[in-house]
């Protein structure tokens, strides 16, 4: 079917140029990203660039001179010759009236025998003459007999303007005015035409009233063979002239950059916490200058680094301290407070209450230091794995089944996403329980009543748990702060699950302990989601996750959105909008 | 704390680090010290190099020096010379009868090169019948075109008429044949209808050209052939070749030289060049001469390659083409031959330069200075009825001389003795050939003799049908053993060549060399050397000694200071016997510049000689 046939024809043609076009886009970045990045390329690029402009117009003038020496010297000398032959033939033709002698053998002879003789004088052309290098023809075109050439000219040689030219200076009798034009001229007998430069003049006898054309022919064939050769040397050298050039920019360059470079890589080390990189000095240049700089901020990094470190040791250390000296008294104290609390019916309502209250700030109080004492064990690098082949389904559905109470107040439900299979993971039961039931109170703190899901997946490699809320969600960039300690959304907001701000921070450690990630994706008003991912061996680098960190339904909505836009058109009844292809 | 200046003061000291300004600032002091230096030697450096550049070429355009070797470059020999041609222009409507027909013969003068002109002078009828072959007549530059009176409204046929003396004639073999007496040739001419002016409506067959015209576009050329009974020696002929715009000179008499040659030589020289030849191209090297050659030359015979040579050689550098020039010769492409110019051989050399006289009946060598005294045997004897001795070539030559009763022939060895070898008392004087034999024409018989002493046997009478019934005083054979000048009568010379081989062989092809004036006389005649015949006359008013070009007639007087009573003469020595004031004789020798004579031998000796000629 022809129009099935063409519209795949020229689906094709655009599929190739669309791919065209795109590996031309994409050469074309990569030619800007190295020229963006490379100091190098930008200086030797522009060294040659301006090198060529000076070497161009330099070679150009250069040229252009010699050319005009070398041309006008050489039509300096023709001009003079020719008109020494146009004087050698006047004063031969001219009969000398004071001489009788010559008159009469003149007459005897006629012209034409001394129009031979001073051709064979002016040629070459004698018994012992030797040839000229230029060829003459004069013509006589009033007098039989009396026009003449040397070698092979003829008369159709002589150039038509020229010739017009000089026969116009005839009839206006003016005789004293030679012309002459550069031209290639094809001389019988010859395969190709020659660059020859034509001198015309008129040899005038007052005598007999008569005009002589003389046109001298000079072969300029040398000439052009030596401007050709001075233009071959000036575009050798030229050439050789732009590439030095662009040599020395790219050393002079790499002189500057290279130290540049190592003090761009050292500075990289340094920034990922090398902290005893150092640059090497040589000489007392600026660059020695600022490796000396570099290693002096560097050191001073170093130290200032080294003393916060030991501010945050002794801060962790006072932390864990605290933390076990507190539990010794809290015991005593919660002992005391069981006691009251047990005791409470007997008290009067307001020590009852108070008893309640102690009771519960003790709780939270208890469960804050036990985190502390946690988090004080990974800052100490004590903490440690108990690894277990488990079903993550299971240990999803008990983290689920603790935190049922919670979400029924909360009127909260769970949408469960499991898989069929079992989802075998290395890990730790305990912690990443932890984990997810740190996820899942956060969740139903933040998920304001609404339906939190919480899906499951695994591939060949990973498993991961997505807990996606649908509450007020995550302001741009918290998603990363929310894992920081003490981290709260919005301060003036009072925990309601009594959280101690540390729960995020933990899960964070626990799941890196595993050599997994804890993520956060969230958006004002769409909820957020939080993945952990794990890998099924412990230990095992990650590749990538089996789950989004953006939830299916917002990716899709944005696809949806971006692939939308520009096929609203105006709605026609004709049914606008749809391809024509 | 307090500092009191930047230089003296201690390094302040801040939480127990000592800083480094002392350092910073002694590098402060230092540093311009350090500048200078710098500054210093960069100057230096900058001074040096100015110096080697302005030093080395940067004042003087070209740098003098030297002295070195340079290499020799040539360029290529031209293979021609400079030459100019007329240029012929059409018939102009304001020419007359006399301009058309001086306008007519300049186009006849560039006809072979562009005869497009002559055509637009001629009735197309006319141009139709003409007919540009045949030999061209050469007449003398002052012509004139005689016009009768002209009636302006005829439109009848004008005849005009070209009258002047003929020079010469051009001949179709290309040799130039001089003539004397009027030329008068009669041309019509029309009006043209279209515009004005004439054209030629009838004119007669071939080219008209002045002696101008020919000087102009001939050049007199030597082209070199091998003598028929004795192939090592080359024979000269001599033509005149026009030169060509189209292709060199060289290209022009090698094409010729493959030709066979002139009326004159015909039947008495070959060619080393295989009929069928052709000149495929010649060029010019650096430093030689490449001939390319083609037809049935065989690569691997090498039978004829040293003669073929010689004719390239001698036929290119006596036309003062190639001279110096290594000449490569080539058979389709591959080379065949190489010759240089300074390889020996014997070509050209064929008699000695020895000289020799006579005093009273005896031979004597004559030296470079003077008498050397007697040759040995019986020719060194003095002896009464011996004369017109002749001379043979080689290292032991023979001596012929005619007696009263013929001609006798002696060795100049010790014990060697006169013989007689030809008898006859009408015998002209005895000639020497290349080959070794004696010849003489009997008169009375009407008999040309050929003695050949190697033979043992009498003499041969060799064909001469063209001698016949002339009185025939002298015969002399050139020294390339193919002319022969000959004196017929008392005021005629005729050259004539050996022709044939064996019983065939023949003294022909007899043309008139010179002739002078009733009542002259030719005294002697002398070959100088292959082309060029001394002759001696006397006439009216006084002696002439002239010598003539056999190829082409060009004569060329040599001045006469005494009576001459005989000549000898060898390339460029020529000799002559003079008699003095007291009745006895001296020999004499014309200088190498031409024009004078100087004494060689004052007295007791004349008749001067050289082998052959």
């Amino acid at each position: 079917m022809p129009p099935t046939k063409k519209r795949s024809r020229r689906r094709a043609l655009r599929r190739i140029l669309g791919g065209a076009r795109r590996r031309l886009l994409r050469a074309a970045g990569r030619i800007r990203s190295v020229w963006r990045r490379s100091l190098q390329l930008q200086v030797v690029t522009s060294t040659l660039v301006i090198s060529v402009i000076v070497v161009v117009v330099l070679g150009t003038f250069l040229f252009g001179e010699i050319n005009r020496s070398v041309v006008s010297s050489s039509q300096q000398v023709a001009n003079s010759d020719a008109f020494a032959d146009r004087l050698q033939i006047a004063d031969a033709l001219s009969p000398e009236t004071d001489d009788p002698a010559k008159s009469a053998e003149s007459g005897k002879k006629g012209t034409g025998t001394l129009l031979d003789e001073v051709m064979e004088a002016i040629t070459g052309s004698g018994e012992n003459g030797s040839g000229k290098r230029y060829e003459v023809l004069v013509l006589n075109l009033t007098t039989p007999g009396q026009s003449r050439a040397s070698g092979r000219v003829v008369p159709a040689n002589v150039p038509t303007q020229l010739r017009l030219n000089l026969q116009r200076s005839i009839r206006d009798s003016k005789w004293d005015k030679p012309v002459g034009t550069i031209q290639r001229i094809r001389f019988p007998g010859d395969a190709r035409a020659t660059l020859t430069y034509v001198v015309g003049g008129v040899v005038h006898l007052n005598t007999f009233d008569q005009n002589y054309e003389v046109y001298h022919f000079f072969p300029f064939d040398e000439e052009e063979e030596l401007l050709l050769n001075v233009r071959l040397a000036i575009v050798v050298v030229g050439l050789g002239l732009v590439l030095l050039l662009a040599a020395i920019a790219y050393l002079v360059a790499r002189q500057v950059v290279t130290p540049v470079r190592l003090a761009r890589q050292a500075a990289e080390r340094l920034a990922s916490g090398k902290l005893d990189e150092r640059l090497k000095v040589r000489g007392e240049d600026d660059l020695a200058r600022l490796a000396n700089s570099f290693n002096e901020m560097a050191a001073n990094l170093a130290l200032k680094i080294h003393q916060l470190e030991e501010l945050s040791q002794v801060q962790r250390q006072f932390v864990s301290d605290v933390s076990h000296e507190l539990r010794t008294p809290l015991t005593t104290v919660r002992m005391a407070a069981d006691l009251l609390y047990d005791a409470r019916e007997d008290f009067e309502p307001m020590a009852a209450r108070s008893a309640e209250l102690m009771q519960a700030q003790l709780e939270r109080f208890e469960s804050m230091l036990a985190d502390l004492l946690e988090i004080s064990r990974y800052d100490a690098g004590a903490a440690t794995l108990d690894l277990d082949s488990v079903d993550l389904r299971d240990v999803v559905l008990r983290a689920i089944g603790d935190s049922e109470a919670l979400a029924e107040r909360h009127s909260t439900r769970f949408e469960l996403r499991l898989p069929n299979e079992p989802c075998m993971a290395e890990v730790d039961n305990r912690r990443v329980e932890r984990i997810l039931r740190n996820l899942l109170f956060n969740a139903i703190e933040h998920g304001e009543g609404r339906d939190i899901v919480v899906t499951l997946a695994a591939d060949r490699d990973a498993v991961a748990v997505a807990v996606r809320d649908h509450g007020i969600g995550l302001k741009a960039g918290e998603d990363t702060m929310v894992f920081d300690r003490f981290w709260r959304a919005d301060p003036s907001r009072a925990r309601t699950i009594g959280g101690t701000g540390l729960g995020l921070a933990i899960s964070r450690e626990d799941a890196t302990l595993h050599g997994g990630w804890l993520q956060a994706w969230g958006q004002p008003g769409e909820g957020s989601q939080f993945r952990l991912t794990l890998p099924r061996t412990a230990g095992a680098d990650l590749k990538g996750s089996p789950l989004s960190l953006v939830p299916p339904e917002i990716e899709m909505r944005r696809t949806w959105r971006t692939a939308m836009t520009p096929v609203l058109l105006p709605a026609s009844g004709d049914g606008a909008g749809h391809d024509d292809d | 704390m307090t500092m009191t200046s930047a230089t003296g003061a201690k390094p302040p000291a801040v939480g127990g680090f000592r800083l480094r300004r002392p350092a910073v600032a002694r590098s402060r002091v230092r540093r311009p010290a350090v500048g200078r230096s710098r500054v210093r030697r960069l100057a230096t450096a900058a001074a040096i190099a100015a110096a080697v550049v302005l030093g080395g070429s940067g004042c003087t355009v070209i740098a003098p020096g030297g002295p070195f070797t340079v290499n020799d470059e040539g360029g290529g020999d031209p293979l021609t010379k400079p030459f100019q041609r007329m240029i012929a222009i059409g018939p102009q409507r304001s020419w007359g009868p006399e301009e058309t027909i001086r306008g007519l013969q300049a186009a006849m003068a560039a006809y072979p090169d562009d005869p497009t002109v002559m055509k637009a002078y001629l009735t197309p009828e006319a141009w139709s019948k003409w007919n540009a072959e045949g030999p061209v007549t050469v007449i003398e530059n002052a012509y004139d075109v005689v016009v009768p009176p002209l009636d302006e409204t005829s439109e009848t046929v004008t005849k005009v008429s070209i009258k002047g003396r003929w020079v010469a004639r051009i001949n179709e073999d290309d040799s130039y044949t001089p003539t004397a007496g009027e030329w008068d040739r009669e041309f019509e001419l029309l009006k043209n209808p279209q515009g004005g002016g004439y054209r030629v409506s009838a004119l007669p067959p071939g080219l008209v050209l002045t002696d101008a015209d020919v000087q102009r576009a001939y050049r007199p050329t030597n082209l070199y052939y091998l003598n028929r009974t004795l192939p090592d020696t080359p024979v000269v002929d001599r033509v005149r070749l026009r030169l060509k715009t189209t292709e060199t000179f060289a290209q022009t008499v090698l094409e010729r030289l493959l030709q066979p040659p002139t009326e004159a030589l015909r039947g008495a020289v070959t060619t080393s060049f295989p009929s069928g030849t052709e000149l495929r191209s010649i060029s010019s090297g650096e430093d030689r001469v490449v001939i390319d050659l083609s037809g049935p030359l065989d690569l691997r015979d090498l039978s004829t390659e040293a003669a073929l040579r010689a004719q390239i050689r001698y036929s290119l550098n006596q036309n003062e083409v190639a001279n110096g020039r290594i000449i490569e010769i080539q058979v389709n492409g591959e080379s065949y031959s190489i010759d240089r110019p300074n390889s020996e051989d014997t070509w050209l050399e064929e008699g000695g330069d020895t000289a020799y006289y006579i005093h009273r009946g005896a031979l004597h060598y004559l030296g470079k200075d003077g008498p050397v005294g007697a040759v040995a045997g019986a020719a060194g004897e003095p002896r009464e009825g011996y004369g017109d001795f002749a001379v043979s070539r080689g290292g032991t030559p023979l001596v012929a001389a005619k007696t009263s009763t013929g001609i006798s022939v002696v060795g100049i060895a010790q014990d060697a003795t006169w013989q007689e070898v030809i008898k006859g008392s009408e015998l002209t004087a005895p000639s020497w050939h290349l080959d070794g034999s004696l010849w003489t024409y009997d008169t009375g018989r009407s008999a040309l003799l050929r003695y050949d002493p190697g033979s043992g046997r009498e003499a041969e009478v060799i064909l001469s049908p063209k001698l016949d019934g002339l009185d025939v005083t002298r015969l002399r054979i050139a020294r390339d053993g193919v002319r022969v000048a000959v004196i017929t009568g008392e005021n005629t010379v005729q050259i004539g060549a050996l022709t044939g081989e064996g019983t065939r062989r023949t003294l022909g092809n007899l043309q008139m060399l010179t002739t002078t004036a009733v009542g002259d006389k030719i005294i002697d005649i002398a070959w100088r050397d292959d082309e060029h015949l001394l002759v001696l006359v006397k006439g009216k008013a006084g002696q002439l000694l002239n010598e003539i070009n056999v190829g082409d007639g060009e004569t060329t007087g040599v001045p006469l200071q005494d009576r001459l009573e005989s000549m000898a003469a060898l390339e460029d020595r020529v000799l002559a016997e003079v008699k003095t004031a007291d009745g006895g004789v001296k020999i004499i020798e014309l200088s190498q510049d031409q024009q004078t004579w100087t004494p060689r031998l004052e007295s007791n000796g004349g008749t001067p000689l050289f082998p052959l000629g």
